[in-house]
């Protein structure tokens, strides 16, 4: 299992090695001369001449690349173009908002989207079914943004109570993850609802039922178990998805957290806040995913076992 | 098991949020007076070299002090921290006498020194400073720059309460230069302490005192209890809540959680108007800005004047009002209403698609071009430019829409033969002509702010000529026969001067608008309620 | 073997194709011209009126004549970026799954890494350091999209490839480009259908998110992301500004969803 781990982990290295390398393309295809966004535009030749010297912008494209890796391994990712600023602590300081929002939208959705696989499950090849599949389609077709909206405009139509935006006591947390855990929901019942089915058709559990245990039990008892890990698992590495979520509804509702700090950045051609961002995801994404491996590899014998034998 | 861990965890991470935004009075006493307001993006800076933009010249106008500073809602210079200056006959040499009882926050006295390190921090190059441009005019600047001598040999200080600027050539409005929160008192040894996260834990000897600024969530001032005018501030506390976008900012200022928004939301504005209860409660000022659409008077066709006349023919500007909801009044020439010097008398173009047609076809126009409007991306640009798009599509000029980044932008439109056409503002510095005319439409400005390489002879001899002249009747007299030739050259289409709104509770006092600064605390109270 | 058409199938089906008709027809359908002002609604978007059945914007226009050429635009994106999706994600599948070895080793790493970069993030970066344009946001979207359909091409070419009369083919030199073209590209049509509705609604979506940030393709057109964008500043005073282009993005997703996953379940019962 060691052996699993160290792979999986190096695995992981290469992959952030590899986002590295297109982000920092990307940020070189910008046609703007980060100079002049730092020294505003009424700045002299020479000024600007030193700030890229400063900057190291007039060495050789993969000296600047190693001198980033380098940097960015002891955890600088560079200072903010527009907001002078430490990168690592601007995200830092905005990070625990969007975690807080993604922990309580994947909980809304893994629950909703469990309820909602279990109903139809439970009543398979019915027109609740149908509806259920019905409702989860309609459920993953609506864009984000404008779920939002549409919950901004019902709520400022009919409450008062409910902030609409900014991050401002529990109620304010209501809204934005409702929008961000609808899509998945969808997703994720359809999911539990696949398994669910393929965990009853298994032949013990049809025995079971045969001799008299009911369906809902055989359900809850034997298929559960088998049905949620992968859908725990998916969640986990469907975390990319939910960036993308993250940073429509965090646009909406003016959330503090990373994914509108990187549209801000992207707005303002702000190159180190853009790479910070896209490489601080990139690291979410494959952290996640080494846990997903962590929890295969502890639960999966076979891999345990692979090690002995 | 694991769901139960996990579930504390959530309820922790809620409670630990509840708990911040819990915390109302933000540190403040029960009965304190307290200045709540909420903005949309955070404060660039509170380091008075590098601050550019009105949120950190709020802040700085708070925190730190300048030699000569603004009235509440007027632009003329009054003293500050200097109780009186004069200016040398022949304009180069201004003296100012300062007050001896002004501290910084941390205790010390501020003196002449404490200025002269501020501008000195302007100037040097090291510091990245955006105002460096305008203290460039003091003898020994430039040496100081190129780090030649380690300091401004025209900013002689021969005793801590006085100062004296030589200048390289006259200018009358030097003093102007020096109420620009660039010229503030700064302390040395608070800088030299944290480098370049001075801006985080900034000492002034202003009305105010940075509390704390937690980033992306809320900057809070305090009551700076040595600050030199007596009863002032007024107010104990300011507030800022930082990241609340409009439609936000509006609800809370409904629910009075804050005091005033930092805009009136778009979408409101009609509402407010129509409501005597809240129009009541509006005040509003015109800046010192005038929109325009820029036209590069060097690329064909554009560098035909009958071109340019005919857009501005095209463009209807009162529909530009009303898109904006009367906020802005239509803009006939360069210079805005407020700003000393401003001829409500000029010849400028009115609407009369018509004509612009005419001048079209005269002039050739291809008609199968598509030019690229360039602009800054953001909410109401967007507008502008998609109303001004429909105009000219009328008189048959199909532009393109071109949104970029503020960056790319300048970038792009100072290089020569680079951008047609580009909407632009400029908001002037110091309430003078020259900071318009001379600025924007001189042919030395060329890369530099003048964007649409407009140059003509005579204006040039009109410019030079105004600009060391003291006598403001006979200056403005020059500057308005130059602004005429230049309208009458259109190197921009006029478009409109913004006139900005705020409503404030009945409960704040003495909030005012000043034409070209941020509104100042030092005197604003609040009754109980 | 082939099975009922199922409900799902025809519905989504129906729902594509008014698109499309809405779409092809716009000229004919819409009332007035998208992109002038028809109305003296300036900065004061007026209500659904019998005049303007879906009202008027802040800039005067009719909002019924910008959804239904905002049809054109989504339909057309929506699918020249999932022709696009589709090319780079079939070839790159295809040649993993075929050539197997060092060839998938390398080419499922890149696909790992492009899957580890938050797509529409790339996206968002892409568009705005190359510029908002048409084939700007084709190609972007394409780039971004096209790591899942490479998967589970690859997934059937593989076993395909394994298949004997391919391994014998092979072994007698056969040449490897007739091989796919003639026998593993075939049987994995279906898959590569049903993906490209799936797929559509995916690009659909991230253009209209792209559109919303103002990332999109730029105006006059009318695009439906950004009818929705625009609104948001007038989301009280005039809701309904905001609420039809989403409509309207919700059914030409929901559409090509349902087609979709009906002609997959047709094919897997």
């Amino acid at each position: 299992m060691l052996a699993y781990l160290i792979r999986r982990i190096f695995f992981g290295a290469f992959v952030l090695l590899g986002t590295s390398i297109i982000t920092f393309a990307i940020a070189f295809m910008v046609p703007a001369d980060p100079a002049v966004a730092m020294a505003g535009a009424k700045a002299d030749p020479h000024t600007l001449a030193t700030i890229r010297h400063q900057l190291h912008l007039d060495e050789p494209l993969y000296v600047q690349y190693g001198d980033y890796l380098a940097r960015a391994l002891h955890g600088d990712l560079g200072r903010s173009y527009i907001r002078r600023e430490s990168v690592t602590r601007l995200i830092l300081s905005r990070f625990s908002a969007t975690a807080l929002l993604a922990v309580c939208a994947m909980a809304l959705s893994l629950i909703l989207g469990i309820a909602m696989g279990l109903v139809a499950a439970a009543h398979r090849d019915s027109a609740v079914d149908n509806i259920q599949l019905f409702l989860s389609l309609a459920m993953v077709s609506m864009p984000v943004f404008w779920l939002g909206t549409m919950l901004l405009i019902a709520a400022s139509a009919f409450t008062r109570g409910i902030p609409l935006g900014g991050l401002a006591g529990w109620r304010s947390l209501i809204l934005p993850t409702i929008t961000l855990a609808l899509g998945s929901a969808g997703y994720y019942s359809r999911i539990l609802h696949t398994n669910l089915s393929e965990a009853m058709d298994q032949e013990y559990v049809r025995t079971a039922i045969g001799k008299g245990l009911s369906r809902s039990r055989a359900m809850i008892k034997h298929a559960m178990a088998n049905a949620l890990l992968p859908l725990v698992t998916l969640a986990g590495l469907d975390l990319a998805g939910l960036l993308s979520g993250v940073v429509l509804t965090e646009t909406v509702f003016n959330w503090p957290g990373i994914g509108r700090l990187a549209y801000e950045a992207i707005f303002s051609l702000d190159i180190p806040l853009i790479m910070g961002t896209v490489l601080f995801s990139a690291l979410l994404i494959v952290i996640a995913n080494l846990i997903v491996d962590l929890m295969y590899a502890y639960l999966d014998p076979r891999i345990r076992l692979e090690e002995i034998g | 098991m694991k769901t139960a861990r996990a579930l504390v965890a959530i309820v922790v991470l809620l409670a630990l949020a509840a708990c911040r935004a819990a915390n109302d009075n933000f540190g403040f006493p029960r009965g304190a007076m307290v200045l709540r307001f909420a903005s949309n993006d955070d404060v660039p800076t509170l380091d008075p070299a590098a601050g550019y933009d009105t949120a950190s010249w709020t802040f700085e106008q708070a925190i730190f002090d300048t030699l000569v500073r603004y009235g509440d809602a007027d632009v003329e210079l009054h003293p500050a921290v200097a109780t009186s200056w004069e200016a040398s006959p022949d304009g180069t040499t201004f003296t100012f006498h300062l007050r001896r009882d002004v501290r910084f926050s941390n205790g010390r006295a501020v003196t002449a020194a404490d200025f002269k390190y501020g501008i000195e921090r302007v100037i040097d190059p090291a510091t990245l400073s955006k105002g460096m441009e305008y203290y460039q005019e003091i003898a020994g600047s430039a040496d100081f720059a190129a780090h030649r001598k380690p300091h401004v040999d025209g900013i002689e200080t021969p005793d801590p309460y006085t100062m004296i600027f030589h200048l390289s050539g006259p200018d009358p409005i030097f003093p102007h230069k020096l109420a620009m929160p660039f010229a503030s008192a700064v302390p040395r040894e608070v800088v030299e302490k944290w480098g370049e996260d001075f801006s985080r834990h900034v000492v002034g000897s202003g009305a105010f005192k940075l509390r704390e600024w937690i980033g992306g969530e809320r900057i809070v001032l305090e009551k700076n209890p040595g600050y030199y005018l007596a009863g002032e501030p007024k107010l104990d506390g300011i507030v800022d809540q930082i990241g609340v976008n409009p439609e936000l900012q509006w609800l809370k200022f409904e629910s009075s959680e804050i005091d005033f928004p930092e805009v009136i939301p778009p979408s409101e504005f009609p509402y407010v108007m129509k409501t005597p209860a809240l129009r009541a409660l509006t005040l509003h000022k015109s800046t010192v800005t005038t929109s325009y659409l820029g036209m590069n008077c060097q690329m064909p066709p554009f560098n035909d004047v009958r071109v340019r006349r005919a857009l501005n023919y095209a463009v209807r500007k009162r529909k530009l009002v009303e898109v904006l909801n009367g906020r802005g009044v239509v803009a006939n020439g360069i210079l805005p209403p407020n700003l000393p010097g401003y001829n409500p008398g000029v010849r400028g173009y009115d609407y009369d698609p018509g004509k612009a047609r005419a001048l079209l076809e005269e002039a050739h126009f291809p008609r199968d071009l598509k030019p690229a409007l360039w602009f800054r991306a953001e909410q109401t640009n967007e507008m502008l430019a998609e109303s001004v798009q429909q105009d000219l599509a009328l008189v048959g000029v199909q532009v393109t829409l071109k949104p970029v980044a503020w960056g790319p932008l300048l970038e792009a439109i100072r290089q020569p033969h680079n951008v047609e056409l580009f909407m632009g503002a400029w908001e002037a510095d110091f309430p003078d002509p020259e900071n318009f005319l001379s600025v924007l439409l001189s042919r030395d400005q060329f890369g530099s702010n003048n964007e649409t390489f407009y140059t003509n002879p005579e204006v040039e001899k009109l410019l030079k000529e105004a600009q060391p002249v003291a006598d403001m009747k006979q200056r403005y007299a020059l500057y308005d026969q130059a602004e005429q030739i230049v309208i009458d050259d259109a190197p921009w289409v006029f478009l409109d001067h913004p006139v900005s709104y705020l409503i404030v509770k009945p409960w704040v006092h003495d909030l005012v608008m000043n034409p070209m600064r941020p509104e100042r605390f030092e005197r604003v109270w609040i009754s109980r309620h | 073997m082939k099975a009922r058409a199922n409900a799902m199938e025809l519905v989504g089906a129906a729902m594509v194709a008014s698109l499309i008709i809405v779409a092809t027809l716009a000229p004919l359908l819409a009332p007035h011209d998208p992109t002038r002002a028809v109305a003296n609604s300036f900065g004061d978007p007026w209500a659904p009126s019998w005049k303007f059945p879906l009202g008027t914007d802040e800039l005067g226009r009719d909002v019924l004549s910008r959804m239904i050429f905002g049809a054109r635009i989504s339909l057309e994106v929506g699918l020249a970026a999932m022709v696009v999706t589709l090319t780079i994600g079939v070839a790159i599948g295809l040649a993993a799954g075929f050539f197997g070895g060092a060839v998938d080793f390398v080419l499922m790493r890149f696909t790992d890494v492009m899957l580890t970069l938050p797509g529409l993030l790339l996206a968002m970066a892409l568009v705005s350091v190359l510029g908002p344009s048409l084939l700007t946001i084709l190609i972007v979207i394409g780039i971004v999209s096209w790591t899942s359909i490479a998967r589970v091409v690859r997934a059937e070419a593989l076993s395909m490839s394994q298949r004997d009369f391919v391994l014998a083919a092979r072994a007698l030199g056969a040449h490897p480009r007739r091989l796919i073209v003639r026998h593993v590209l075939p049987n994995v049509a279906p898959t590569i259908i049903v993906m490209a509705a799936l797929g559509t609604s995916g690009t659909l979506l991230l253009d209209a998110a792209l559109s919303f940030l103002g990332l999109g393709v730029p105006p006059p057109t009318p695009s439906w992301g950004r009818m929705i964008e625009e609104a948001t500043i007038y989301f009280r005073v005039a809701p309904w500004l905001a609420t039809f282009p989403g409509l309207a993005i919700f059914y030409a997703v929901l559409g090509f969803n349902l087609f979709g996953y009906g002609v997959l379940r047709r094919r897997t019962r």
